[in-house]
């Protein structure tokens, strides 16, 4: 192995550990802002008492995930108990490692350019989807091997409503996949810099757009399609039995899997890290265009999480049977009708 | 580097699949499958070939062994015992096969050794994305579409085997409180096709109103 591998390697090994400090800052920062705007909906305060505002909520609370005692069920299948929650864990974090989160950028008083991706990939897109259906695993499995009836029909419920949504979803995205005639995400972004930065894809792909943004909050199994843990029929669903830091990991991996779906609705709807006419005051390449760039990308990304937080506040869950007919007979065939108004207007008007 | 990925990654697939074969119980069975398709589709990346890996992880990965691990876990599948092989001769059979399938192999691994060509510079870009599309519905259009019927009619298969004595009626649907269901779905011994209504709170209560004791649909007891 050469000097130049190894530099690589570790450039990436670097790259990775940073990005997944951020992801899991904005996740435990996303967990306080969901619990204070739910307290501000629901006309209570929410937790403000660690630190200023509550500020220091998120490690407190990972203190004490850290610090229960960690049960097991009697007679589950212990290996497959253990795995469950790392494979949820895995398979979210692992979709961080393709998203471009700003653009070239220049590290200030030297000639040295970064990219703001960790790792540009030629089937990016289908990489994303790929990881991501592995994510039912984790809930499944979990289901399965806690040995518990609520635990069994949650696992059921979410590997069968992410299954019928994952299409919808993966269909919703091929308008995206026509117009750009790339999987590449970081090639997907650059294309929508034209028009001063508002190239977006949401202008041209507006069906494909809510399709996608309802089927990911299925297939994030967050109100109102949270049936998996519907506390009022299955006490937790899938997470019943586990408690501690295993709990925290399924915890963790939810909101991970929201962040992910709001990066990807940004990257592909919402013109990713373009910020329009940044590039018109700063100039392409510059360490102030990256940074706002990378700063826009983030406030689009906190706009998503804040819908999904805003949902839960104010709609009531689906039953189990509208779930899978409204997933079956009204967003699929939505997917497919954008998917052919887009086929024909790309083979009409391809210059478009 | 290659080399060193490719041992990691083979050796993980053989691990993967020696433990499906012997692990008796089906969920094991099951994630070790899944074990082998994620090792796989490692292996089609560092040949360069991302989009079959991409597809590999979607397809088997992610769809079909979610549909085979939802129906273990549907049927909640005990540990099957270790009991005596009724088909002795499959034994031979196997070992037999697997004999000509290595036999092949080392002709094939012979063979290429024999008429070694070194690849040209261009190759790398054959498992690209922008060059399997064009290829795929220009030059292998016949067999891509043939191959598209042949799973729609597995799909039409699947639904006339599920529809056919189905326990509700197109069009009927089950309310929560007073339900109407044919008189097949609490009596086992009614011809399916019986659509004779009967209108209950539940299905316990339908099968006194008809006088059927035994209840036979009701997983949920089980």
């Amino acid at each position: 192995m050469n000097a130049d591998i190894a530099l690589d390697i570790i450039l990436k090994l670097v790259a990775i550990t940073v990005a997944f400090v951020v992801v899991l800052l904005v996740v435990a920062y996303t967990v306080l802002a969901e619990r204070r705007i739910l307290g501000f909906i629901q006309g209570r305060l929410g937790p403000n008492r660690v630190g200023y505002g509550g500020m220091l909520q998120p490690f407190a609370d990972l203190l004490k995930f850290i610090l229960k005692e960690d049960i097991v069920p009697d007679k589950s299948t212990r290996f497959v108990y253990f795995l469950a929650p790392v494979i949820a864990t895995m398979a979210a974090l692992m979709t961080m490692i393709v998203y471009p989160f700003g653009p070239d950028t220049r590290i200030p008083f030297t000639s040295i350019s970064i990219p703001l991706v960790i790792t540009r990939f030629d089937v990016g897109l289908l990489y994303v989807l790929g990881v991501t259906s592995i994510g039912v695993y984790g809930i499944a499995l979990a289901g399965w091997s806690s040995n518990n009836k609520y635990s069994l029909m949650g696992g059921l419920r979410s590997a069968a409503q992410m299954i019928s949504y994952e299409l919808a979803l993966g269909l919703s995205l091929i308008g995206v996949i026509m117009l750009a005639g790339t999987l590449d995400l970081a090639q997907i972004v650059e294309l929508q810099s034209g028009w001063h930065g508002f190239h977006w894809f949401i202008f041209f792909q507006p069906l494909g757009f809510i399709v996608y943004l309802i089927a990911a909050i299925a297939e994030t199994n967050r109100v109102p399609f949270d049936l998996p843990e519907a506390e009022t029929e299955l006490v937790a669903g899938f997470h019943t039995e586990y408690s501690a830091m295993k709990f925290a990991l399924f915890f963790l991996a939810e909101y991970i899997n929201m962040f992910t779906v709001s990066v990807l609705a940004t990257t592909l709807f919402l013109g990713g890290w373009n910020v329009p006419f940044a590039e018109d005051i700063f100039g392409r390449g510059t360490f102030l265009f990256g940074l706002v760039s990378a700063i826009g990308f983030l406030l689009k990304v906190i706009f998503f999480l804040f819908i999904y937080i805003w949902l839960r506040g104010t709609l009531p869950r689906f039953r189990f049977d509208q779930l899978m007919s409204f997933g079956w007979k009204i967003l699929l065939p939505l997917a497919l009708l954008s998917i052919f108004i887009t086929a024909t207007v790309v083979f009409l008007y391809p210059n478009l | 580097m290659l080399v060193l990925l490719f041992i990691l990654f083979g050796a993980l697939a053989v691990g993967c699949a020696l433990a499906m074969v012997a692990q008796r119980n089906p969920l094991y069975s099951a994630i070790s499958l899944i074990g082998v398709f994620i090792s796989l589709a490692c292996l089609y990346v560092t040949l360069a070939a991302p989009f079959i890996a991409a597809v590999q992880v979607i397809v088997y990965a992610g769809a079909i062994m979610v549909l085979v691990v939802f129906v273990i876990m549907l049927l909640n599948v005990e540990q099957e015992e270790r009991r005596r092989t009724r088909l002795k001769f499959l034994v031979p059979t196997a070992i037999a096969l697997a004999a000509v399938l290595i036999a092949e192999v080392a002709f094939i691994l012979v063979s290429v050794q024999e008429f070694r060509v070194s690849p040209s510079g261009a190759t790398s870009d054959i498992g690209l994305t922008q060059s399997i599309g064009p290829a795929l519905f220009t030059k292998y259009l016949l067999p891509f579409e043939i191959t598209s019927i042949l799973l729609l009619m597995a799909i039409v298969g699947a639904m006339t085997l599920a529809r056919r004595g189905g326990l509700l009626p197109a069009g009927a649907r089950v309310i929560p409180g007073a339900q109407q269901f044919p008189l097949s779905f609490v009596d086992p011994k009614a011809q399916p096709d019986d659509l004779t209504l009967v209108e209950a709170d539940s299905t316990e209560e339908a099968g006194r109103l008809l006088g059927v004791e035994k209840q036979s649909t009701d997983y949920a007891d089980k």
